[in-house]
């Protein structure tokens, strides 16, 4: 009851001074405003009409670029601004045409119906993108027209057969559910528990470290437990941690909602709520030990090199996560599943996309709990000996040897 | 009443505690003494459990000190510190919190310290935007709001102006008179010959000299004398029996004799050398015992 009033008190401190701070208030903000602006700008670009000039030699270019402009609005809604424009640019010869294509005054020349000069050859940004896919299928689809009026056969028939899906499809196992939504969450999921894990794991450390070398610590040290202390602070954090991370999360469902021209994905609430349960088992086993590496250190300067282990398993953590999305049946989903520091990032994924069978989910959270219990009680003794340990760097054998467990 | 016995430790090949014991009874202040790398710092953390001793123990009413009497210990480590950006009334506030008091309680002594500190005009000012002398104001709080029943005090007067020392002095004296046992290190002999009945002196790891500082200045077996005469004091002084150790500062000769040397022969020979412009036979100061005990 004592120890727990006490990491109560660490907590609410740690809550009240870092939560008014400055640098607090100024990246809750700012992480808002970003994500308001990606929801909402791509929205208000979106209605922008994009107008291309085509250039245009000979005969028989005017259909082609009509066709292509009406294809490339076909996506639109009704009612809506159109969102390309092609206007065809005469030229007399193919000369003109040429010079006014290299100073940029048109993206493309058309000859006689027949040919079409770009700007140059291949790259990154060359040959199929912009108006030339488009111009290309419109003069396919001119060219069908023709075969399908001389063959006899009616237009609606030849691009009911193009159009279908000719095969029949058999899955061996049928997903329950939209696997398309699932995978949503899991993609969005992974990578914001990714960015927690690391945003806030920093957090940590450098507030460990920063109570090491302020000397704060040897006061506090002298009234509470270094576990108690460490706990408190990672209560405290993760708190804050948390109404940012579900804060950011409830503004962009909010935004999505009144601006963008998107939908939200009916997310399964048992994603949400596996997501949520990792979330929590993956930043309190980051958390202890990041909280272990600030220990080992006396200035802010050393304490990313002291926390480089947990940045490794992290991002290998994550990579994983990205081949468990392609696979979430294959050798890395198994491996990565049973392995602690990778478990929280793709579990999760597993989970969304029904892959995971039920003993290899519940053997995952049994390992990753005990490793985190594990955790606590090394980290914790490794604390208590670095933190009132002075000097740059401690040597985790140093530290784990001056205290007691 | 704290009791430290047989204290060892060694860090690698360092000796820092060898074997060292001493006392503070409640109502009494203890000067603790010892030149830079005695082991002051060390025996006064591990009261904290800061410091895991090798051997030896630390006792409070005679029981192994557990988290509960911690609770009622107050400090002021060497190495000051406190959260920087967190107001000062706050700060001392929760220190007193995490001593187990209750939220205005702890509220009301954090206030009560910081006015009788002469800092009533700053409780709202970040711990990073006050003075050096200011910070060791707070410092002193934090050790004080829970109204410790013992006050552990590292060099709590290093770095004071004399106003201010003499302010630390007072409070200090107060809580010892209150009935608290208080023990603090410092290397301003003076300022401990002034405030403590009780000193121990460290050497090495371990205590060299404990006891009442009166007892200790009678029992010492050499005396202090200064005396002025207009010439020839040097030669008068080398010629005596007993002579330890003479300094000299313009006309004035401080000696260190034994303690069964005859001054009145000494007094006579000055008579017949000339005029004896000042002359005293004292006990040794305690910065003369000091120098005895770390020689």
């Amino acid at each position: 009851m004592r120890s727990m009033s006490l990491i109560g008190l660490v907590a609410a401190r740690e809550i009240g001074e870092r939560g008014r701070s400055k640098p607090y208030l100024i990246t809750s903000s700012l992480t808002a405003l970003l994500v308001i602006a990606l929801i909402v700008l791509p929205g208000l670009f979106e209605d922008e009409t994009d107008t291309f000039r085509i250039g245009s030699v000979g005969e028989g270019n005017s259909a082609i670029i009509e066709t292509a402009e009406v294809l490339g609005n076909s996506g639109d809604e009704e009612g809506a601004a159109p969102t390309l424009e092609m206007e065809e640019v005469g030229f007399s010869s193919r000369q003109e045409g040429e010079s006014a294509l290299s100073e940029g005054d048109v993206t493309v020349v058309l000859v006689d119906g027949v040919e079409m000069i770009i700007e140059r050859e291949g790259g990154f940004f060359g040959g199929g993108g912009g108006p030339t896919a488009l111009l290309q299928q419109a003069a396919g689809a001119i060219a069908l027209e023709q075969v399908i009026a001389e063959s006899g056969e009616s237009a609606e028939a030849v691009i009911d057969i193009i159009s279908s899906e000719s095969l029949d499809v058999t899955p061996l196992v049928e997903a329950e559910g939209d696997t398309g939504e699932a995978s949503v969450v899991a993609y969005f999921g992974l990578i914001l528990l990714y960015m927690a894990i690391i945003l806030y794991g920093t957090w940590i450390l450098t507030g460990v470290t920063e109570e090491k070398s302020n000397r704060v610590v040897e006061v506090m040290i002298s009234a509470i437990r270094p576990w108690q202390l460490l706990a408190g602070k990672i209560v405290g954090i993760g708190f804050l941690a948390l109404v940012q991370f579900v804060g950011t999360i409830v503004i962009a469902l909010v935004t999505i909602r009144l601006f963008a021209s998107f939908d939200i994905p009916d997310i399964p609430p048992g994603s949400l709520f596996n997501l949520a349960v990792w979330f929590v088992l993956g930043f309190l086993l980051y958390a202890v030990l990041f909280g272990a590496a600030g220990s080992l250190v006396g200035r802010l300067e050393d304490a990313q090199s002291a926390a480089m282990p947990m940045t490794i398993f992290s991002v290998i953590g994550f990579f994983a996560g990205f081949a468990v999305l392609d696979d979430p049946d294959g050798i890395v989903a198994r491996i990565s599943t049973f392995f602690p520091f990778t478990a929280p990032f793709t579990v999760p994924i597993r989970v969304s996309l029904q892959a995971i069978p039920l003993w290899e989910y519940a053997v995952s959270v049994v390992i990753t709990a005990a490793t985190i219990y594990l955790a606590v009680r090394a980290a914790g003794r490794i604390y208590a000996g670095g933190i009132l340990r002075s000097g740059s760097r401690t040597k985790i054998r140093d530290a784990w040897r001056s205290a007691e467990g | 009443m704290l009791r430290i016995d047989s204290l060892a430790k060694r860090y690698g090949d360092v000796v820092a505690l060898d074997n060292c014991s001493f006392e503070v009874d409640r109502g009494r202040m203890l000067g603790f003494l010892g030149p830079n790398g005695a082991g002051k710092t060390t025996a006064m953390r591990a009261v904290f459990g800061l410091v895991k001793p090798d051997a030896g123990t630390v006792t409070w009413n005679g029981t192994e000190i557990d988290d509960e009497a911690r609770r009622r210990f107050g400090y002021m480590p060497e190495q000051r510190g406190l959260y920087p950006r967190m107001k000062v009334a706050d700060q001392v506030a929760y220190m007193g919190r995490l001593h187990g008091m209750y939220k205005t309680e702890a509220q009301q002594a954090a206030n009560s310290w910081l006015d009788r500190l002469g800092l009533e005009d700053r409780k709202d000012s970040t711990l990073e935007s006050l003075s050096h002398g200011n910070q060791q104001r707070v410092q002193l709080a934090v050790a004080l709001v829970h109204d410790p029943e013992l006050l552990v005090l590292d060099e709590p007067f290093s770095g004071l102006d004399p106003i201010a020392t003499e302010t630390m002095a007072e409070i200090l004296t107060e809580e010892a008179a209150a009935g608290k046992a208080v023990v603090f290190s410092s290397h301003q002999l003076d300022v401990v010959e002034d405030l403590c009945e009780d000193v121990a002196i460290i050497n090495a790891g371990s205590v060299v000299v404990e006891g009442i500082v009166k007892k200790l200045k009678d029992a010492a077996p050499i005396r202090h004398i200064e005396i002025e005469l207009d010439e020839g004091a040097e030669e008068l002084l080398s010629d005596l029996d007993g002579i330890r150790r003479v300094t000299q500062k313009g006309n004035v000769h401080t000696a260190i004799v034994d303690a069964g040397t005859d001054v009145r022969v000494l007094l006579q020979k000055a008579h017949q050398t000339g005029a004896v412009r000042h002359f005293t036979y004292t006990t040794p100061s305690l910065t003369d015992l000091f120098r005895e005990a770390v020689r």
